[in-house]
This record gives structure tokens, sequence and C-alpha cells, in this order.
């Protein structure tokens, strides 16, 4: 591939390789020179791009690898590596419980309406890195097997850190809307 | 299927990752169970706010222009 078509085809990817990082690092200033290191990666390497692959998977793996091999290792207290002690039943589950007890017909619905976008995205930068990281992969529309090879970790392991992942975040939210109120409000216990 | 077997697929199933034999079963489910359904419908609409939130920010303009700057010195590939 000419440099010229590279450079167009690869800078497509900035928007999707830039938020991601911004999650990754949760810091603009990193995100940014983590993209930037991406880039000149992906240039230097260029000739190991498999012309008719993915572009998307193969800067994404770039990113991944270089976000295991740099930022990780700035971060000076390892971080919580799992999430025990965090609930695994679904968040829908719990609410169903106290559904009967809610003024409101649809308290699912209304938890997600009521949350701001800053704030799903504020839980999403708590997440422990490793299952963060499968969460951002995942919404990036990669399948279990890319992240899986992104990450070099089995298929199963793909899928645990994203159902745990899953689970914290909606624990969060929920976490978050009933500390306001504007939940399914369990009516106090009688008797 | 159960309503167990169901709900511990329902990922894999909104992920699009089930192999057709338990797509089949797990369809097979949710036709005939509200329940499971229900929950399918909590799960799509928690992802696809996920997705939503996390996919709106834009690169800084800055930060394009300091890509192009660096990949256009960058020489010539390393094979």
């Amino acid at each position: 591939m000419a440099s010229d078509e590279f450079e167009t085809e690869a800078l497509r990817y900035l928007d999707a390789l830039y938020r991601t990082a911004l999650r990754m690092t949760r810091s603009e200033a990193d995100a940014e020179d983590l993209v930037q290191e991406t880039y000149i990666r992906a240039f230097r390497f260029r000739d190991q791009f498999t012309l008719g692959t993915n572009m998307k998977a193969w800067l994404f793996r770039i990113l991944t690898n270089t976000f295991i091999n740099t930022y990780r290792r700035k971060v000076a207290q390892p971080e919580v590596t799992d999430l025990e002690g965090v609930d695994e039943s679904s968040l829908y589950r719990r609410m169903a419980d106290e559904r009967a007890a809610s003024s409101s017909p649809d308290p699912e619905a209304e938890l997600l309406s009521r949350v701001v976008d800053s704030e799903v995205t504020d839980a999403l930068e708590e997440l422990p890195e490793k299952f963060r990281t499968a969460v951002l992969l995942d919404v990036e529309g990669f399948s279990y097997k890319e992240i899986a090879e992104m990450l070099g970790i089995p298929i199963g392991t793909v899928m645990s850190r994203l159902h745990r992942g899953r689970k914290f975040l909606q624990k969060r939210l929920y976490d978050l809307a009933r500390e306001r109120g504007i939940a399914a409000v369990r009516s106090p216990e009688k008797g | 299927m159960d309503c167990n077997d169901c709900v511990v697929r329902l990922y894999a199933f909104l992920d699009l990752e089930l192999d057709e034999k338990e797509l089949a079963a797990v369809r097979a489910h949710l036709s005939g169970c509200d329940d499971c359904g229900d929950q399918l419908g909590f799960e799509r609409r928690f992802l696809d706010r996920l997705r939503d939130c996390c996919t709106s920010d834009i690169a800084p303009t800055q930060l394009r222009e300091r890509v192009i700057l660096k990949i256009r010195g960058a020489g010539p590939p390393i094979t």
C-alpha cells in the first residue's frame, strides 16, 4: 500500500483510537501521546499490515499493546485486578424484585434515561483496567475472537471480563440512581 | 432451554456470538418467555446506551495535525 493511501486509511480511525485511548488512560494528555505513538508504530511497521485485512483491528492491536506495555507501567499503585465482591446478579433481576413497589411503569428504562452520559463514562473509567479494556474494545465493535487476539487471552476470558465489567457498570449506575431516589424505590419493610 | 440457560447466553446473543444451534435454542426460548424477553430488552438498551456514550468523542484537531506531521516524517517502513 502506498504511504499516502495508508495514511488516509489509517487516519479514518483517529476518532475511534482517541476516544478509546481517553478511556484507557483516563487523561487527555496521555491519550494524545498514546494515539501518536500508535500511529508512529503503525507507520513504521506498515509493511506488516496485510492488504485486505481489517485496518481498524490492526491499529487497535497496536494501541492496546502500546497501552499495556507503556502506560500500565506508569500506574504507581497496582489496580484492583478483579471484581470480587461485585454482585454478579443482573441489575434487571434486582430491579424486577423491586418493580412491584415502584411507581414507575418501567423502572429499568427510567434508570437508563435518568443517568447522564458523563456518569456512564465515569463509571466505565472506574472499572479495573482489564475489564475496562475488554468493554472498550467491545464498544468499538470487535468480536470476542478479535479482542482475545488483541489481549492475548482466551475467548472464554473475554466473555467473562465483558460479563463482569457490564454487571459492574450496571451496579454503579443503579447505586447512583438509587442515591438520588430515581430508581425503583423499595417501600419500607413492613412488620 | 430453561430461563437460566437463556439468561447466561443473552450477552453472547446480543453480541452476535452464538453458534447456529445455540442461537436457535435461545430464539425458541425467547419466543415463549416474556421474562427473558424483557431482560433481553433491558440488556440491549444498556449496551446501546453504553456504546452511544463511548463513541461520541472526537479527536482534537491539533492531534490530527500532529499525527500527520509525525507519520510523514516517519521515514521508510521497517520490514
